[in-house]
């Protein structure tokens, strides 16, 4: 269960990301999100509105501050989902 | 994965809907007082606290689904931060003593904040960090200002007190670190506590996020009494039915001054919507406003433009806006189109586009300097390029067809304030032609705490404060034509310039005096920052790694994406000082890149 949640969070955060940002990229659990998406603060803040949306979460913001790769991000959510449910 | 992709696009009813809270219900301090309005005029901030306690009004605190987290009426803040001065007096420092506060949008902040002043104590807000993968850089920033102000106490509440332990780790002046919880497990001491002085520090500034050299404003109660009231009676014509809702960060000098002192100061209630919740979801704030029909809200033009482009129909339909009269606008240029956009798209919600209320200020200035004349909306002055250009000079457009530029018109300075606008060798212009702003009164500030050099570079003889923006008078109202070329200001953040290059400055491959940071103007407005490098490096891959780690460097300090050149040495210009001059750096760029559109005039030097 906890392994498919974890799944079915990185499958939504690497489609948004592609749509968020260039098509030529391709997302990865290891892409950089600053320096190699250029997420700014408003894509930034767009991404964080559809998690918590989708995942009924609230995303702390001083938890973005050790967040630089997709993964560490989906590590993030998939933490906040389970000690909130 | 269809499935979620048809959730994430389906309207997001469920999280908006307002239902009473199934948990312990509170309700907001009422907008009507049972005490006589006093319009500021007290002699310091505590004596205007206890006015205020005398009533019920007071702040209220919102969740990000809008139901009401915490209510703090005035009278209550004035009990617990009386109670608090009483710990902090344990501590026995000598008054003035300074005490940083990490500032998210919270009662236990506004309660501290007062508590310092009971205690005869100078507070300052920290930011929040925001940015992505800004840990490190973050715990920098904290603690060069904690250095800068030779803070003996600092506190964070539970979110963000580990960034806050890393910060006073070897800062010699901290004698405690802690949360407000802690704080609370100190004793009560119970001596009597003295009232302050008009010419006490009241509170401390910081305007940069640098970590080297940052900025602490001083401003006395004698300059922030004259702001407020200046404020409230002049630019807001506060009246017993006002309130106030606001999303703006408690660590900038429009949200702290503006929405949290100004109300307090007239004993209006406040609604408060914690900037990430704003930024998330611009919504709510409107929400908040249609719901408890607020008079007052300020934001910075990009706040509105979020709300232009998040707001769909569904949300015109149940907002009510009729009730804003003062839409206050300011903290960094304002563009006409934005204002129209914002006015067009909300018409139909009730908005009054009389109620835009642009106004020019900083931190230096305690926060106001300008304001327009109320209920008259945004006005604006279309002028000549050319001759903004070839002449210094704003010349009304004649004929339909010549390229024009159109400036806001942000009205005239707070009694007791005069503005003036001299060239580059100090001397005073008349009106229409186009200079530094310099402004003079009793809200300026007194210096940068502990910083003679920046303060000598501000405060010019006589006590006119260089403001480092650009503009023009016409019939005695101010024009900003252009904001000095050391603060970049992007998405409505304003970022300095050298804090960028002292990043850079700080990697082993860039010399002193070889970055320069300057912003660009995209034909949208948007505003993209470029790092020029003057770079001895030949080998691709190692190009490559300094743009890429300047880049991410950038982005994890000011949470900005920026554009690194690499140019070769001696491309910089330089001043006959040897200084490099960004505005000669821009101009370069601007030729190389072939933007020619963007040469402009309305920047001048650096200050």
């Amino acid at each position: 269960m906890t392994e498919s949640n974890y799944d079915e969070i990185m499958k939504l955060l690497c489609d948004r990301l592609s749509d968020l940002t260039n098509a030529d990229v391709l997302i990865a659990p290891e892409t950089n999100l600053i320096n190699q998406l250029s997420i700014d603060s408003i894509k930034l803040l767009n991404l964080i509105m559809e998690i918590e949306d989708a995942f009924d979460i609230s995303i702390p913001i001083n938890a973005l501050t050790d967040v630089q790769t997709v993964r560490e991000l989906a590590d993030l959510v998939h933490k906040i989902k389970i000690t909130s449910s | 994965m269809s499935s979620t992709i048809i959730k994430l696009n389906a309207p997001l009813t469920q999280a908006f809907d307002f239902q009473p809270s199934s948990e312990l219900h509170l309700t907001p301090t009422p907008t009507l007082n049972t005490l006589v309005q006093q319009l500021a005029g007290f002699d310091t901030l505590t004596s205007a606290l206890e006015y205020a306690a005398k009533g019920v009004t007071g702040y209220n605190f919102y969740d990000a689904k809008g139901n009401v987290r915490s209510v703090l009426p005035y009278k209550t803040l004035r009990q617990n931060a009386r109670t608090l001065a009483q710990r902090l007096s344990g501590f026995d420092l000598p008054r003035g003593s300074r005490v940083a506060i990490i500032a998210d949008t919270s009662p236990e902040f506004v309660e501290l904040f007062f508590a310092c002043r009971y205690a005869g104590l100078v507070p300052f807000a920290m930011p929040v960090p925001v940015n992505l993968g800004s840990h490190v850089i973050y715990v920098q920033q904290l603690r060069g200002m904690l250095e800068s102000s030779q803070a003996s106490i600092a506190l964070a509440n539970i979110d963000y007190i580990n960034f806050l332990e890393e910060a006073v780790i070897g800062v010699a002046s901290i004698r405690w670190a802690g949360t407000p919880g802690k704080l609370n497990e100190l004793p009560v001491n119970d001596s009597e506590l003295q009232s302050n002085h008009p010419d006490e520090t009241a509170y401390l500034q910081f305007t940069s996020g640098s970590t080297r050299t940052p900025r602490g404003v001083v401003i006395t109660e004698r300059a922030l009494m004259c702001n407020l009231q200046g404020i409230v009676r002049n630019g807001l014509e506060i009246k017993p039915d006002d309130r106030s809702a606001s999303w703006l960060p408690f660590y900038h000098d429009m949200g702290l001054v503006g929405l949290v002192l100004a109300p307090m100061v007239t004993q209006i209630s406040v609604d408060y919507l914690a900037t990430r919740d704003f930024a998330i979801r611009p919504m709510q704030w409107l929400r908040l406003i249609s719901r408890n029909r607020c008079t007052v809200a300020f934001s910075q033009p990009f706040g509105l433009k979020l709300c232009t482009l998040r707001v769909r129909e569904s949300d015109l339909k149940e907002l009510d806006l009729s009730c804003w009269r003062a839409a206050g606008i300011g903290a960094e240029m304002i563009r006409p189109d934005t204002l129209r956009n914002f006015a067009e798209k909300f018409s139909s919600a009730g908005f009054d586009a009389n109620a835009f209320l642009p106004c020019y200020g900083l931190a230096e200035s305690t926060l106001a300097v300008t304001f327009s004349k109320i209920n008259t909306g945004c006005n604006s002055l279309q002028v000549d390029s050319k001759t903004l250009i070839d002449k210094k000079m704003a010349a009304r457009l004649q004929a339909d067809g010549r390229k024009q530029n159109e400036f806001v018109n942000c009205g005239r300075p707070l009694p007791g304030h005069i503005v003036k606008i001299v060239d580059e060798d100090g001397h005073q212009l008349s009106e229409m032609m186009v200079g530094s702003v310099l402004v003079q009164g009793d809200s300026v500030m007194t210096g940068y705490y502990n910083n003679p050099e920046e303060t000598s570079k501000a405060l010019k003889p006589g006590n006119w404060l260089d403001t480092g923006d650009i503009g023009f008078l016409f019939e005695g109202d101010l024009f900003i034509t252009g904001r000095r070329t050391d603060v970049i200001i992007v998405n409505g953040r304003n970022i300095r310039a050298q804090d960028i290059e002292e990043l850079a400055e700080q990697q082993p491959e860039v010399r002193s005096r070889e970055a320069s940071a300057f912003g660009i103007n995209g034909e949208d407005g948007a505003t993209t920052i470029v790092l020029v490098i003057e770079c001895r490096l030949t080998s691709p891959t190692e190009r490559q790694s300094l743009t890429t780690r300047l880049q991410q460097l950038v982005y994890m300090a000011f949470g900005v994406n920026c554009v690194v050149e690499l140019v070769p040495p001696h491309t910089l210009p330089r001043t006959s000082s040897g200084k490099l001059s960004r505005f000669a750096a821009r101009q370069g760029y601007i030729q190389r890149t072939k933007l020619v559109d963007q040469l402009s005039f309305v920047e001048s030097g650096d200050r």
